[in-house]
C-alpha cells in the first residue's frame, strides 16, 4: 500500500472528524458560548481533540506539534497517548484512521492487578525457553489503523516477540520474552497508545458480542419500523389514480424526509463505516456500493422536497437499509451461536474450588479462586459439582461424567488412583483430588487454545470471496458509471433512478456475508459434535476428501488385547487352560497378562513365579511346573516340537503357549479387538463413496485381517515412514484427496502429506497434536459425521455462490437497461441477500441426531441442590 | 383533508415515541436471550424454601 503523503492526509483528517453526530454537538454548543462570551469563540471550542474528537473546552493547555502543526488535547491523557505515538514514530496512525480514538480522561491505569490476576487465572502460558504468551482483549479498537498502531507498538516494545492484532475479534496474541518484560508492562505499553488491554476472559468476550448484537438488534428493529411507515407515507402516491394535492404529497414527503433521517444517519451507520474502512485501506468491499447508494438516493430525495422538483427514494431507502440490516443481524446472531459453541467448552470450568489445606491431617475446606490451586493441591470436589482441575482421585468412589471431554454422556466410574479431567461432572459421591494441573495446564484449557488459533485464521476461501468481491464491486461501480454517463445523455430525467437502480441491485453478499457466515457455522456445528478444526483450510480440503487412510490399526482397533483363540493342544479342556493360565499371570501388569486374567477366574494359585521380560511367566501349581509364554521360550523347557496345528496359524496374531512340564496344554491367540462402532463408522464412510485404506506398521498378516474384518479393500502392513508418505504422494498424482486418520503422533512427514489430517483426542497429548482436525473422545463415526458436514457446507456455499452469479448476471443489466425502479432494485437486492444468508444459517441448524444426543446429555445433568 | 395536517405529525411523534422506548428495551436486556426464559420457567423451583 502506497503511504499517503503526511502532511495533506493530516489535514484532511482532521477536516473529516468531527462525524455527521459531534458536528451537531459541536454546534449546539458553539450558540451559548458566542452568546455569553463574545469574542471567546477562536479560543472556546472551536478545536476538537486531536486524538479523541472531543471539543476542548477552554484554551487548552494540552498541545503538541504533530504533523507540521500545532495539535490541541482536551486532557493530559490524550497528550500522553499522542506523545507515546509521535515519539514511536507511529504519526501515521493519525492519517489513516477513519474516526477519533477512545478518549483518556476515563481510563485509569490497573495494569500491574490486571497482570497479576492473568498470572494467577492462567491465562499466561509459559513456554519452557523463557516465552511467554497471552491473548489479550483491547478495547478501543475501531478501525484497521487501531489494529496497525497497536500492532506496531507492541512489537516495538522490549522483549516482544511477536504480536498481532485481528480486527474481526479486537484480540491480540501477544509472545514475549519472560525475563525482559512482564505482563504488567505490555498492558501499561497499550494503555500508553490509549486502549485498554485485558488479558483474555471469555465472559469480557461475552459482554462484547452482547453489546454488539443489541446495537444491531436496534439498528435493525428501528429501521423495519421506519421502513413500514415510510411505506404507508409513501402509499397514496402508488395507488392514487389521479395524483394527489401537491401540498399533501409535500407533507407526506417531509414525514418521510424525518423518518428516513435516522434511518440513515444511525441505522446504515454501520454501512457508511464499513464502506470508509474499506476505501481507506484502499479496498472495495460490498459496504462501498450500499453506502454510495444509500447515500446518493437519500441526497437526491432531500434536494427534491426542498426544491420542491424531481422524484423521492425515501421508501427505497428504508427498505434498503432495513432489509439488509436484517441479513446483517441474521448472520451476527449465527455467527455468535457458532462462536458459543466453541466457547461452551471452556465455560463449563467453575470459578471456585474448595481447596483442603491440611489434608489429610484435616478436611477443613478453604473456597478459593479456581485460578489460584495449583500442582500437588488436595480439593474437595462435592456430588454435582464441576471438577475444577487435572487430577488424581485420593479418596471416595463416584461416576464422573467427561462429555465436555470425550463428547460421552455415559459416565465412567473413578476410584482413587484413576484420573480425573477439569471441566468433567461428578456425579454420585464426593471426592478427594490431588490436583495434578491446574489453569492452562489443564487439558480442556490446551484444547480450548488449540480452538482460538484456529478460529483467528481466515481460510483461503473466505480469503479468495473477499478478493473477488473486490472485483466485483469495482466492476459494477464502473457500470454504474457507464450507465450514469449513457442515460443523461440518452434521457437525463431517468439517468439518476436507473444509476441508483444499478448501485442498489447489485448483491455480493454471497461472497462477502454469507461464506464467511456459513464457514464459521460449519466450524460450529462441528464442535458442538466435539469435532474441532485446527487448521483454518482444513474444512474445504475435508470436503473434498475422496480417500480416507487409516495410518494405524490403533485408530481402528481399541489398541488393547484381548484373547481372540484359546486352543488346547493337549488333555485339559479350554476352561482349564485358561484358568491355569490366568493363575499364573495373577499380579502381572503386562498386556497380554491382563487379557488373559480377563479371560478366566484363577482357581489355583501359583507359587514360585517368576516373570521374564520378552518372554513369558514361569510358576507352580499343585507341584507341577507350568511355562506360559512365546512359543520358543516355553519349546525350550520341552523336549517336544510345538505340535503341526499350532503353526498353520501362526502368522494371524499373537501367540502365546502353555505348558507343563510334561508337555504342551494350550495355545492362545492374542488379538487386539475392534472399537465399538468401527463397524459402523466403515460403512458410514463407505456410503459416503470414499475410498478407505489401511496403512500401517504392524506385521502384514494382523494388518489383513483388520481390513477382512472391516471389508476394506486396501491394506498394507509393514508401512515404513517413507513408504507411507509414497503410497500417499502416488494416491494424489492420481487426483485423489486424501484424509489421514490417526492418533495424531505419528511421522509428520505422512501428515503433512495428507490433504487433511484427523486425530482422535483421547490418545495423545494435545502438544503432540499435528493434526488438522482433531476429534474428542473415540468415536470414529465422527469422521464420517465432519466429513458429511464439510460437504453439506460448502454445498451451501457453492448453491450460493451460483445463486448470485445468476441474480447478479440478470438483475444488473435489467436495471442499466432502465428496467428497474430503485424500489423493485432495493426489494431484489434485499431478497437476494436474505436468502443466501437464510441458506447458509441451515448449517447451523443442530440436525435430528444431534438433537437427541443434546436432549440426553441434558437430562443427564445432575439436579443442582 | 385537512386533518392529515395533523394526524401525519402525530403519528411521526408516535413514531419517535415507541423508537425511543424499543431503545431503552433493547438497553435493558430484554432481547438479549429470548430462549432462556422460556425454558426457565419450566425449571423454576416454586416450592418455599
Amino acid at each position: 500500500m502506497a503511504g499517503p503523503p503526511v502532511v495533506d492526509a493530516s489535514e484532511r483528517t482532521l477536516m473529516r472528524q468531527p462525524s455527521p453526530a459531534s458536528a451537531l454537538t459541536a454546534r449546539s454548543q458553539i450558540a451559548p458560548a458566542t452568546s455569553s462570551l463574545p469574542g471567546a469563540q477562536s479560543e472556546g471550542v472551536a478545536s476538537h481533540c486531536y486524538h479523541c474528537g472531543e471539543p476542548v473546552p477552554t484554551a487548552s493547555r494540552w498541545r503538541l506539534r504533530l504533523d507540521h502543526a500545532e495539535r490541541a488535547f482536551c486532557c493530559a491523557g490524550c497528550l500522553g497517548v499522542a506523545q507515546t505515538i509521535r515519539a514511536a514514530g507511529l504519526n501515521a496512525f493519525y492519517t489513516r484512521r477513519t474516526g477519533p480514538a477512545e478518549s483518556q480522561a476515563r481510563v485509569a491505569d490497573g495494569s500491574v492487578e490486571a497482570a497479576a490476576a492473568a498470572e494467577l487465572a492462567g491465562l499466561v502460558t509459559h513456554r519452557d525457553d523463557g516465552v511467554c504468551e497471552a491473548s489479550l482483549l483491547l478495547e478501543g479498537i475501531h478501525c484497521a489503523a487501531c489494529v496497525w498502531l497497536s500492532e506496531s507498538w507492541l512489537k516495538q516494545q522490549p522483549g516482544v516477540i511477536d504480536a498481532s492484532v485481528n480486527f474481526v475479534t479486537r484480540r491480540a496474541r501477544v509472545a514475549w520474552d519472560g525475563r525482559h518484560a512482564t505482563l504488567a508492562d505490555l498492558l501499561r505499553a497499550v494503555t500508553a497508545i490509549g486502549y485498554v488491554a485485558h488479558p483474555y476472559d471469555p465472559r469480557r468476550r461475552e459482554a462484547l458480542t452482547r453489546r454488539e448484537s443489541r446495537a444491531l438488534l436496534t439498528r435493525t428493529a428501528l429501521a423495519l419500523f421506519a421502513m413500514m411507515q415510510v411505506m404507508m407515507f409513501a402509499l397514496p402516491a402508488y395507488i392514487s389514480a389521479d395524483g394527489i394535492a401537491p401540498e399533501q404529497q409535500a407533507l407526506l414527503e417531509w414525514a418521510s424526509l424525518v423518518l428516513t433521517l435516522p434511518v440513515v444517519l444511525y441505522c446504515a451507520a454501520p454501512f457508511f463505516r464499513g464502506a470508509l474502512r474499506d476505501l481507506r485501506l484502499h479496498r472495495l468491499g460490498m459496504d462501498v456500493p450500499v453506502a454510495l447508494g444509500v447515500g446518493s438516493a437519500f441526497a437526491a430525495s432531500v434536494w427534491a422536497s426542498v426544491t420542491g422538483s424531481g422524484a423521492v427514494y425515501y421508501d427505497s431507502v428504508t427498505m434498503f437499509v432495513a432489509l439488509l440490516l436484517l441479513a446483517r443481524y441474521a448472520e451476527l446472531r449465527a455467527r455468535q451461536r457458532a462462536g458459543d459453541a466453541i466457547e461452551a467448552i471452556a465455560r463449563d470450568l467453575p470459578a471456585t474450588a474448595e481447596r483442603l489445606v491440611q489434608y489429610p491431617q484435616s478436611m477443613r475446606a478453604d473456597t478459593v479462586s479456581a485460578a489460584t490451586l495449583a500442582q500437588g493441591d488436595a480439593i474437595h470436589v462435592p456430588a454435582g459439582a464441576v471438577i475444577a482441575a487435572d487430577g488424581v482421585v485420593l479418596e471416595g468412589s463416584s461416576s464422573v461424567e467427561e462429555a465436555v471431554m470425550t463428547g460421552e454422556s455415559l459416565p465412567v466410574a473413578r476410584r482413587p488412583g484413576n484420573a480425573v479431567l477439569a471441566g468433567s461432572i461428578n456425579r454420585d459421591s464426593p471426592l478427594i483430588v490431588r490436583v495434578t494441573a491446574a489453569g492452562a495446564a489443564t487439558r480442556l484449557a490446551g484444547i480450548v487454545r488449540l480452538v482460538e488459533r484456529a478460529a483467528e485464521l481466515r481460510p483461503r476461501v473466505a480469503r479468495t470471496a473477499d478478493r473477488i468481491a473486490g472485483w466485483f464491486v469495482a466492476l459494477l461501480l464502473v457500470v454504474a458509471a457507464a450507465a450514469a454517463l449513457v442515460w443523461s445523455r440518452y434521457d437525463p430525467a431517468h439517468a439518476l433512478a436507473i444509476t441508483f437502480a444499478v448501485l442498489v441491485v447489485s448483491c455480493p453478499c454471497a461472497l462477502s456475508l454469507a461464506t464467511p457466515a456459513a464457514l464459521s457455522l460449519m466450524a460450529g456445528a462441528l464442535a458442538r459434535r466435539q469435532i474441532l478444526p485446527v487448521r483454518a483450510d482444513a474444512l474445504e480440503a475435508l470436503a473434498r476428501v475422496t480417500h480416507v487412510v487409516f495410518d494405524k490399526t490403533g485408530t481402528l482397533t481399541k489398541g488393547k488385547f484381548a484373547l481372540s483363540r484359546a486352543q488346547p493342544l493337549g488333555a485339559m479342556a479350554e476352561a482349564d487352560c485358561l484358568a491355569l493360565a490366568a493363575a499364573l499371570e495373577q499380579g502381572n501388569a503386562h498386556p497380554i497378562a491382563r487379557a488373559l486374567r480377563a479371560a478366566a477366574l484363577p482357581e489355583k494359585v501359583a507359587r514360585n513365579v517368576v516373570a521374564i521380560a520378552g518372554c513369558g511367566v514361569e510358576g507352580v501349581i499343585d507341584g507341577t511346573r507350568y511355562r506360559l509364554g512365546r512359543l520358543e521360550w516355553v519349546e525350550a523347557m520341552l523336549s517336544q516340537p510345538l505340535p503341526a496345528a499350532a503353526t498353520a496359524i501362526e502368522s494371524e496374531a499373537t501367540l502365546v503357549a502353555l505348558a507343563s512340564s510334561r508337555g504342551w496344554l494350550a495355545l492362545f491367540t492374542l488379538g487386539d479387538t475392534l472399537r465399538p462402532g468401527a463397524m459402523h463408522a466403515v460403512a458410514a464412510l463407505q456410503g459416503l463413496g470414499l475410498h478407505l485404506a489401511i496403512l500401517s506398521g504392524d506385521r502384514e498378516p494382523t494388518v489383513q485381517r483388520l481390513a477382512r474384518m472391516l471389508g476394506i479393500g486396501e491394506a498394507h502392513g509393514g508401512a515404513l515412514p517413507e513408504s507411507k508418505l509414497a503410497f500417499i504422494a502416488a494416491l494424489q498424482r492420481q487426483g485423489a484427496v486424501v484424509a489421514m486418520v490417526g492418533d495424531g503422533v505419528n511421522d509428520a512427514p505422512s501428515l503433512a502429506q495428507a490433504d487433511v489430517s484427523i486425530a482422535f483426542g483421547e490418545a495423545a497429548a494435545l502438544t503432540q497434536w499435528t493434526a488438522d482436525i482433531v476429534v474428542l473422545g473415540a468415536d470414529l463415526g465422527r469422521v464420517a459425521v465432519a466429513i458429511a458436514e464439510a460437504r453439506r457446507g460448502f454445498a451451501v456455499i457453492r448453491q450460493n455462490l451460483w445463486w448470485a452469479l445468476a441474480y447478479n448476471a440478470i438483475a444488473i443489466p435489467l436495471a442499466a437497461a432502465g428496467h428497474l425502479t430503485p424500489l423493485a432494485a432495493a426489494l431484489g437486492m434485499s431478497l437476494s441477500s436474505l436468502l443466501v444468508v437464510g441458506n447458509a444459517l441451515r448449517l447451523g441448524r443442530p440436525r435430528s441426531d444431534e438433537r437427541s444426543g443434546t436432549a440426553a446429555r441434558v437430562t443427564a445433568l445432575p439436579a443442582s441442590a | 383533508m385537512d386533518i392529515l395536517m395533523l394526524l401525519i405529525p402525530m403519528s411521526l411523534v408516535l413514531v419517535f415515541l415507541i423508537g425511543a422506548a424499543f431503545w431503552w428495551f433493547v438497553a435493558s436486556g430484554q432481547f438479549d436471550d429470548l430462549e432462556g426464559p422460556a425454558h426457565r420457567i419450566l425449571t423454576d423451583d416454586d416450592s418455599p424454601p
